[in-house]
């Protein structure tokens, strides 16, 4: 299924942002610094099982449960 | 008194510290802050700071080069008091292994306990953060990733510096001066505050993307497939000789949108790149040219009092790198005029925390009236 780390990287910025924008942004460098970059993944981006494997680890550092 | 700098060149730490401490006044503060050369025994220092100030919480770390409002100084000691009316409170927590994730843990808990809130509940908009870590350690990635995972609220900082003898490096709390350790502080400001990150360059078309690293220890063996070395220099289009000649003009920037991160090389190890910071496998990293960097802070400055409106003190780490940039230029005193008039201190830093790692930065925490 193309786009699910695009899913799960919104899934992250919204639950940890809760809709503040400087939240929103500032998540997202913070993934950006992990090492995954928002803005490579779009909702065509074809899944990869270390990319995914990767956001979960950042997801749960965040302390964000994804569904 | 809200808020009041001094500074000191006397020679001995008992003499800087009482210095300072004359022309603070007696009147009670609820923070002091404090930068100082290594020429200062630190733990003399440590204990001559908290002598003077007996009862009022305290941080400060060394440095290479100080910095206070209208000057850029060296072998001295500068302080930032914090008044009664500045802050609603404070708390310090010393991590003594900052590159544990369990004692980074620890000291959030602590937060947590002092603020009677969850850390990941306090509110960023009244709450601001202070890092100061061991310049040396090479602990700062974890320190600063386990911090942002952990909250929202902002920490900014630097990592402490030695003069560039790159021996050791101290950061200072409870009247004790502490190596591989970080102290950091979570203040409520009574006032807005706000942040300024200005690193000076722009962002050239290539990138270059780290195909093979050795992240623990800063390296990077390969961009593009190549070994580092001869991709860097394949970049800027010289030889592999002449590239190492321009890691100050031609670092490495993780694009944040248009905003840099900044990954400065140190040196060639081989064909492989030591960085000052950490990068990862995957990451594009853009390569950055310098600009002038009193004009771009001058800039940034100006941007930020039209959204907060007069500044009443800032704390600026900026980075060694561009203080050696701004002595090479002969720009030190311009520099320190940029925050003249504005109760300002600051330190030369081996390395800035702003969200995370980063280099050859200006990382700042403003306050406003």
């Amino acid at each position: 299924m193309p786009g699910l780390v695009k899913k799960m990287i919104d899934a992250i910025v919204l639950e940890r942002s809760k809709g503040n924008v400087v939240i929103a942004n500032s998540t997202r460098t913070k993934l950006l610094l992990k090492g995954i970059d928002p803005l490579k993944y779009t909702p065509t981006t074809e899944d990869d099982a270390a990319i995914i494997a990767k956001v979960r680890t950042a997801a749960l550092d965040f302390g964000v449960r994804l569904s | 008194m809200s808020i009041q700098t001094a500074y000191s060149s006397q020679a001995s730490p008992a003499e800087a510290v009482a210095d300072v401490k004359k022309q603070l006044g007696s009147e009670p503060l609820k923070l002091l802050l404090f930068f100082a050369s290594t020429q200062y025994d630190p733990t003399v220092l440590a204990k001559a700071v908290n002598d003077a100030f007996p009862g009022t919480p305290h941080l400060g770390c060394t440095t290479a080069g100080e910095i206070t409002s209208g000057l850029m100084l060296e072998k001295s000691l500068v302080v930032m008091a914090f008044g009664t009316d500045a802050l609603a409170d404070v708390n310090i927590q010393l991590v003594l292994e900052p590159a544990n994730p369990a004692a980074v843990m620890q000291a959030l808990m602590n937060f947590e306990q002092h603020f009677g809130e969850p850390i990941a509940a306090l509110d960023m908009d009244r709450y601001v953060g202070l890092v100061l870590v061991d310049g040396m350690g090479g602990a700062e990635e974890t320190l600063m990733e386990g911090l942002g995972d952990a909250t929202d609220v902002l920490f900014v900082g630097g990592s402490a510096g030695d003069d560039l003898a790159f021996k050791a490096t101290w950061v200072f709390s409870g009247g004790l001066a502490h190596s591989n350790a970080a102290v950091l502080a979570i203040l409520r400001p009574t006032g807005r505050f706000g942040f300024i990150k200005t690193q000076s360059f722009i962002t050239l078309p290539k990138k270059l993307v780290a195909t093979q690293v050795d992240e623990p220890n800063r390296r990077v063996l390969e961009f593009d497939g190549k070994p580092a070395a001869v991709a860097y220099a394949e970049a800027l289009s010289v030889s592999v000789a002449d590239a190492s000649k321009r890691f100050m003009r031609n670092p490495v920037g993780l694009m944040a949108g248009d905003e840099p991160f900044v990954r400065s090389p140190q040196r060639f190890d081989g064909n492989a790149m030591v960085f000052y910071c950490n990068v990862k496998e995957g990451m594009e990293l853009s390569l950055l040219e310098s600009r002038d960097i009193v004009e771009d802070t001058t800039k940034a400055i100006e941007a930020k009092q039209k959204e907060l409106g007069t500044f009443s003190a800032i704390v600026n780490f900026n980075c060694i790198l561009r203080t050696l940039e701004l002595k090479a230029a002969g720009q030190m005193d311009a520099y320190g005029k940029v925050f003249a008039g504005v109760p300002t201190i600051g330190f030369s830093t081996y390395g800035e925390e702003f969200l995370g790692h980063i280099n050859q930065t200006a990382t700042m925490l403003v306050f406003a009236r």
